[in-house]
């Protein structure tokens, strides 16, 4: 029986395993908490000074998944499926995480529209991550996916289907034929404009079968989580823990992401010292409604509409000749951004560019792309069988996050070396695999959460067993977590959280990005560093327990803080333009070879002056100081036989 | 002496059904009986009151039962330091 219960934080023993995680100065006083068997008083002395109380509920599992979305259900049933006992904790209903706003599709080379081969969507995925992704995942990426799509069908989800029966693929942003020479390829499997929704919720509904404990609405923090319903606090022992978080949109002013996309599961990572991948890779969707920031899916694209300036003019055209509109997402966000700076935006403050949708037949709009008309709507004012939607460049997805390999265990650099934290995994927007590398094409993030949430289910499966013995757990494991909400708790500084979260998002929002420049990025960090330690003078003003809305936002903001700094600063220090990241200073991409020239005569570049690598990140918590590492790009496929590699090469759509 | 009410009956119930699940798990009696003890104070009449603790100890109660749950510990932060 899965029973839906209302739970609290949730700790993790590994964050106590490793000493280097446990600081040696303690937080200001309130660090002294006594933990005790609730009612064994050891002496009277003790039972007297105490002025307030956690009750902490201890649980046992084999395994506990952090998150409820598609990558965190996908591995939660898997688990179950596997005979492992599981928990899931999630800060929000299932139904309610962000997948559920997905619409574009699911990528998977089926061959329904035309003849397609995984190995083109291989090479679709590798040019659009601009040569950064591991070439082994993305590999086991698009080998699964055919499996993947086939999979969710017969768990029940509703795709739109084609005149006989099979299941309609639409065209989408990057994805070409025959390596990129054979034009446009179909293969994003939709349910009309809706996908997400459906795939959480025919997820959803199939994880009912098995035996996950659910805990809804706990917030985790650092691996402890705090029951909102009762403020009750619970740990959870688990030999295997799984992070599905999701992103961390919220750190920008204007995004498509829901106000829960908070980077709690990045924020766990750097607080017990592991590092971060790649966060300065974050992408810009090119068509967010303007003013409202919702998403209007790349499906619109794929059915036909257009992006127009204010002359009427096809732009993409002069971009992208080949692909056109449906050139790969940063390439489009980074032509309408020049096309507005240039003065052929529209609106009365030029400032936008519009969408067209009205040339394509309303019977099409109507069954493909019904969710799009009502939001456009809503959001906009528009009727797209008339008029064109005005849009934007909008915060949309975060391409780094924890670290893993191409299983889904996390993984650190040390030595030179990748070396594999045993005992947690992540999947989902909250890891970096990293399939998408410095730009993710669309409708691959869907297909990301279920392979990978599968990958990791099937990896603890081969390398553990259910009911395994469990490390043995300090009695106080969780105490700073305690000592830090606590603190929060009863905060009585000068700043809002509100008004602290405006400045960083600001900040974010005008120094960190379409286009960035080293002047820019150097205030911003400066800003950020110091907006960092405002959240020492954070006044709070719910002292309750139960339902304190004011501490969960205070919370998710430290998590916020602690993504917004590395991003910014990992932004600074890459000195090139590469993918998602586009520096104005650094117009081109630094590889250990230059490109665009024959290769015969180049000297190849030593490791330390190219800029082909992954930047990992750290953070001290107490200080907001961050340090950058960097680990090599893994350039091999699993099966060199099979599927070739693809050499890196200059991108033009 | 009156009876009972259906309410008190049920609040009864539910305590009978906490601490016969919570007698082999360490540490969750006392917090039980704290809690009750603490509650008996509300008014017979905050019926609203009353009906809403009352579902929201089944949920835990329901909790409690979970083969997986092992103990109620607590963190105490001792009064001199704030």
């Amino acid at each position: 029986m899965a029973s839906v219960r209302a739970a609290s934080r949730l700790l993790s023993k590994r964050v106590l395993s490793k000493t280097t995680t446990v600081p040696a100065a303690s937080v200001q006083g309130s660090r002294n908490f006594h933990f005790s068997i609730y009612g064994k008083k050891k002496n009277a002395k003790v039972s007297d000074d105490i002025s307030t109380q956690y009750p902490v509920v201890d649980h046992e599992f084999d395994a506990v998944v952090v998150g409820a979305g598609g990558a965190g259900l996908r591995a939660a049933f898997g688990l179950s499926e596997a005979g492992f006992n599981t928990a899931c904790v999630t800060k929000l209903f299932p139904t309610r995480s962000h997948t559920v706003a997905a619409q574009g599709g699911i990528n998977a080379a089926l061959g329904n529209m035309e003849e397609d081969d995984w190995r083109w969507h291989f090479y679709d995925t590798v040019k659009g991550s601009d040569w950064l992704g591991d070439q082994d995942a993305i590999h086991y990426m698009t080998e699964q996916a055919p499996a993947a799509v086939v999979e969710l069908e017969n768990f029940g989800m509703p795709f739109s289907r084609t005149e006989d029966g099979k299941i309609y693929q639409r065209a989408f942003g990057g994805q070409s034929l025959k390596y990129g020479k054979g034009g446009q390829a179909h293969r994003c499997c939709c349910v009309a404009d809706r996908t997400g929704h459906s795939l959480l919720h025919t997820l959803y509904g199939r994880s009912l079968r098995y035996d996950t404990s659910y805990f809804v609405e706990y917030f985790c923090k650092g691996v402890i989580a705090l029951c909102m319903e009762d403020g009750s606090i619970h740990r959870f022992r688990a030999q295997n823990t799984v992070i599905a978080t999701g992103g961390y949109g919220r750190t920008y002013f204007s995004c498509t992401s829901a106000h829960t996309s908070t980077g709690d599961g990045n924020a766990m990572v750097t607080r017990a010292g592991l590092p971060c991948q790649d966060l300065e890779f974050v992408q810009f969707h090119p068509t967010g409604i303007y003013g409202a920031g919702c998403l209007i899916t790349e499906g619109c694209r794929g059915e036909g509409g257009i992006l127009i300036n204010s002359e009427g003019e096809r732009f993409m055209e002069r971009y992208a000749p080949n692909a056109k509109d449906l050139a790969s997402r940063d390439v489009v966000s980074r032509s309408m951004t020049i096309e507005i700076r240039e003065g052929r935006g529209v609106g009365p403050e030029k400032d936008h560019v519009y969408l067209q949708l009205h040339h394509l037949p309303p019977q099409q709009l109507a069954t493909r792309l019904p969710g799009i008309s009502e939001t456009a709507m809503i959001f906009a004012g528009v009727d797209v069988t008339k008029e064109p939607i005005p849009v934007l460049p909008t915060v949309h997805y975060n391409m780094g996050g924890v670290p893993t390999n191409y299983k889904g265990q996390v993984i650190t650099h040390t030595g030179g070396e990748d070396k594999v934290v045993r005992g947690l995994y992540a999947c989902g927007e909250a890891a970096c695999a990293s399939v998408h590398g410095a730009n993710r094409l669309g409708a691959n993030s869907l297909l990301d959460l279920v392979v990978f949430g599968r990958a990791c289910a099937l990896t603890i499966a081969e390398e553990h067993k259910p009911g395994e013995k469990l490390s043995p757990l300090q009695p106080s494991a969780g105490e700073e977590s305690v000592a830090n909400l606590d603190k929060l708790r009863f905060a009585n500084g000068n700043l809002r959280t509100s008004e602290i979260r405006l400045n960083m998002q600001k900040t974010m929002q005008a120094h960190a990005a379409v286009f960035r420049t080293g002047s820019v990025l150097k205030e911003g960090c400066d800003k950020m560093d110091a907006i960092y330690q405002t959240l020492d003078d954070i006044k709070t003003f719910d002292r309750g327990i139960v339902w304190n809305t004011d501490l969960v936002e205070t919370l998710e903001l430290q998590n916020l803080m602690l993504n917004a700094v590395q991003t910014i600063h990992a932004a600074e220090q890459r000195k090139e333009s590469r993918g998602a990241h586009a520096r104005e200073d650094f117009k081109d991409r630094v590889d250990e070879y230059d490109y665009s020239k024959p290769l015969q005569g180049q000297e190849k570049k030593p490791y330390d002056q190219h800029w082909r690598k992954h930047s990992l990140s750290f953070v001290d918590p107490k200080t907001g100081k961050v340090t950058l590492k960097y680990r090599p790009v893994i350039d091999s496929s699993l099966d060199e036989q099979d599927c070739a590699h693809v050499p890196p090469a200059i991108r033009s759509y | 002496m009156s009876r009972h009410s259906k309410l008190q009956k049920q609040v009864l119930a539910l305590y009978r059904q906490f601490l016969r699940a919570g007698r082999d798990k360490p540490g969750f009696i006392p917090r039980i009986r704290d809690e009750f003890r603490e509650n008996s104070r509300i008014k017979k009449t905050d019926v609203m009151h009353i009906e809403y603790l009352y579902r929201r100890g089944q949920r835990q109660l329901e909790q409690l039962r979970d083969v997986n749950t092992k103990q109620l510990g607590s963190f105490a932060k001792p009064k001199d330091q704030s």
